[in-house]
């Protein structure tokens, strides 16, 4: 997509601007988005964020105040739901109580005027490709977690739409089922080709499923990008706050030579690289972070960036051992080390840390609002 | 703590109040009153004989089967119209009225009249129906018609009208609470699965809130069954239904035959409840 080849007619959504106001709380600001054909799209962020609300105006079940909705190249903003080439997902599933399975999962077809057989016809196909043939004739209130999940994917998928929106489709399962289904859904939308747009506030969904994440926070987007993009340069100091392993520095901007800026924080100077960022005016106010698992311990000598920090917990994820330390000022440094059955630090040690220039991420000054 | 089981002898002793209270005051009255129906001779007394000559001779009276078919009618007719007009304004109160104050403050509206007894609610339409009432003052002023209607007072469209505001919100509140239970992503699931607004209500709405409109249906039935107070304050002495029929021959001393009425309708009420929990379950209302 960034080469420009992507014309309007390829992508199969697109906001252009769109804002959204209730009352005098902004709920959605300023939110353009490009998704292209079968794209698998991730809306992260903490509650009240907006995710939902632009998922809504998406559907249609909300309209913007402000700017353009294009479903497939075609402008759909003042559309109502039913005339929008979408389905939805909804987080408690919203299964009809009172319909059977089949009845249920043919419900769209019906809406679509198509004659009895072909509905009964595709019903019986799209429920054993759910693998669902057997809760057929049951009603939602008997289903599991699991099941009424499954119920709820075929009913929405079985029109074959465009864009289908799920607003947490996973949060209502057990944890030990999330993984697989999330390995399901992922494969399920390679095969079909219908673009996903997926609402969620857990990082790890986003960063596992998503071919393209948008992060918001407080009704706009902070960034959107690759996975690999938002986790090796968030933008913002939200986006590597809200990224699990960043630790964020604040500080006045110095001298930039060499592509490379000198920053001043309350713990000692850093060199953190311009990359491509304009060098900000000296005294300016700037952000920048640093992965844990880019931290070294006991460092050599010649690396220019370095704290001292006095070691308070000591966490364990697998392979990895995580430092919480605390700063001279207070502030908290997070410090991964891989593979290390020994430990190297414990709670209580005071030691010296640092990290090469490159591994720090200036944040773009501009978007810090 | 444990519970108390529902088979447990405590659970029995819980409910004997209760039974008691409804054994003293229901059910002892309800087989006396059965009793009584069945009593022939002349004398009112005990020791008279069981026959079926009271109902042979109110079945055999064309004016009392009149009477019958009249009171299932209007019972009808005031299903219909609560049934229609309190659907449309519960989907208001819950579906367009969003603000919650506003919706409070129109419940209340409508709910005020019913802190006051039934008979006081069906006389106080008098002033309203009457030939220098309230709505033909309206009617003249508003030079609609320049002779008062008398159609109003001392007739069944009186009535009618009286029993439709009266009623009206029993076919209401249980719509109410049926609409209120349902989730909002439901009929937006259905819109985004590109159903209509109106399919929504077909296919979604009315379902789910139809054991609503059965039970407020059978409540309208039950009062409209029994109801003697607004027939009799805004019928006049023209007119009659059931209820008033067992006032009269109370008044008239006509014990046994008042039995025999009083127990004719608690059977038509029966048989309108046992067929309105064939089409609804209430045991699964509230799950």
């Amino acid at each position: 997509m960034p080469d420009g080849s992507v014309t309007i007619s390829q992508l199969d959504l697109e906001l252009r601007r769109i804002r959204k106001r209730y009352g005098s709380f902004t709920a959605v600001d300023d939110v353009s988005l490009q998704v292209g054909k079968g794209q698998f799209v991730c809306l992260l962020g903490p509650s009240g964020c907006g995710k939902t609300t632009t998922l809504r105006c998406i559907a249609g079940l909300e309209e913007p105040d402000d700017g353009d909705i294009l479903i497939g190249g075609k402008e759909v903003t003042g559309d109502p739901p039913w005339k929008r080439d979408i389905a939805m997902m909804f987080q408690d599933f919203a299964l009809f109580p009172h319909m059977t399975v089949a009845k249920q999962v043919g419900f769209g077809l019906e809406m679509l005027g198509k004659p009895k057989a072909e509905i009964a016809k595709r019903v019986a196909e799209v429920l054993k490709a759910f693998e669902i043939t057997s809760l057929a004739e049951r009603k939602p209130a008997s289903l599991s977690g699991g099941q009424k999940q499954r119920v709820a994917l075929a009913r929405a998928m079985i029109t074959e739409p465009r864009i289908l929106l799920l607003d947490e489709p996973i949060g209502a399962l057990d944890y030990s089922l999330r993984e697989t289904v999330m390995l399901e859904l992922k494969m399920l939308q390679q095969r079909s080709g219908i673009s996903f747009i997926w609402v969620t506030h857990d990082q790890n969904e986003a960063f596992s499923l998503g071919d393209l994440v948008v992060v918001m926070n407080h009704a706009k987007i902070e960034q959107q990008g690759t996975p690999e993009e938002i986790l090796a340069r968030p933008r913002t100091p939200f986006v590597a706050g809200f990224v699990q392993g960043n630790n964020v520095f604040h500080g006045e901007a110095g001298t930039a030579a060499g592509g490379v800026l000198r920053v001043a924080c309350p713990v000692g100077e850093f060199l953190v690289p311009l990359a491509d960022l304009p060098a900000p005016a000296p005294g300016a106010a700037v952000s920048f972070s640093v992965r844990a698992e880019r931290i070294a311990d006991r460092p050599d000598p010649t690396l220019p960036n370095r704290v001292t920090a006095r070691c308070t917990a000591v966490e364990f994820f697998g392979a990895v051992r995580r430092h919480i330390l605390e700063l001279a000022d207070g502030e908290v440094l997070k410090y991964d080390q891989f593979g290390a059955l020994a430990p190297r630090i414990l709670p209580g040690q005071t030691v010296d840390l640092g990290w090469r220039a490159e591994d720090s991420v200036l944040h773009d000054a501009v978007l810090q609002g | 703590m444990s519970t108390i089981r529902a088979n447990s002898p405590a659970a029995y002793w819980l409910a004997a109040p209760a039974a008691l209270w409804m054994l003293a005051a229901v059910v002892v009255p309800t087989l006396l009153l059965v009793w009584v129906s069945f009593w022939g001779g002349r004398a009112f007394s005990t020791a008279s004989p069981l026959t079926f000559d009271n109902y042979l001779r109110f079945f055999s009276n064309q004016a009392y089967l009149g009477l019958v078919a009249a009171t299932f009618g209007q019972a009808l007719l005031l299903m219909a119209i609560t049934g229609t007009l309190g659907y449309c304004i519960a989907y208001f109160m819950t579906m367009k009225v969003s603000n919650a104050r506003w919706r409070t403050a129109l419940f209340l509206a409508f709910i005020i009249p019913f802190w006051t007894s039934t008979l006081i609610r069906a006389i106080a339409w008098v002033p309203f129906l009457g030939v220098n009432g309230v709505i033909n003052q309206a009617l003249i002023g508003l030079g609609l018609t320049t002779k008062p209607v008398e159609a109003f007072l001392y007739s069944m469209t009186g009535v009618t009208m009286a029993q439709v505001s009266l009623y009206t919100m029993l076919a209401a509140g249980p719509v109410v609470y049926m609409l209120t239970s349902i989730q909002p992503a439901l009929r937006e699931a259905a819109m985004t699965l590109k159903a209509t607004p109106f399919t929504v209500w077909r296919r979604i709405t009315f379902p789910l809130t139809l054991p609503g409109v059965v039970i407020g249906q059978v409540l309208v039935f039950l009062n409209v069954m029994s109801d003697f107070a607004t027939v009799a304050t805004i019928g006049g002495n023209k007119h009659a239904l059931l209820g008033n029929l067992v006032l009269n021959f109370y008044e008239g001393s006509q014990i046994r035959f008042a039995a025999v009425v009083a127990v004719l309708l608690m059977v038509c009420m029966l048989a309108g409840v046992a067929l309105a929990l064939r089409v609804v379950d209430i045991r699964k209302l509230g799950t």
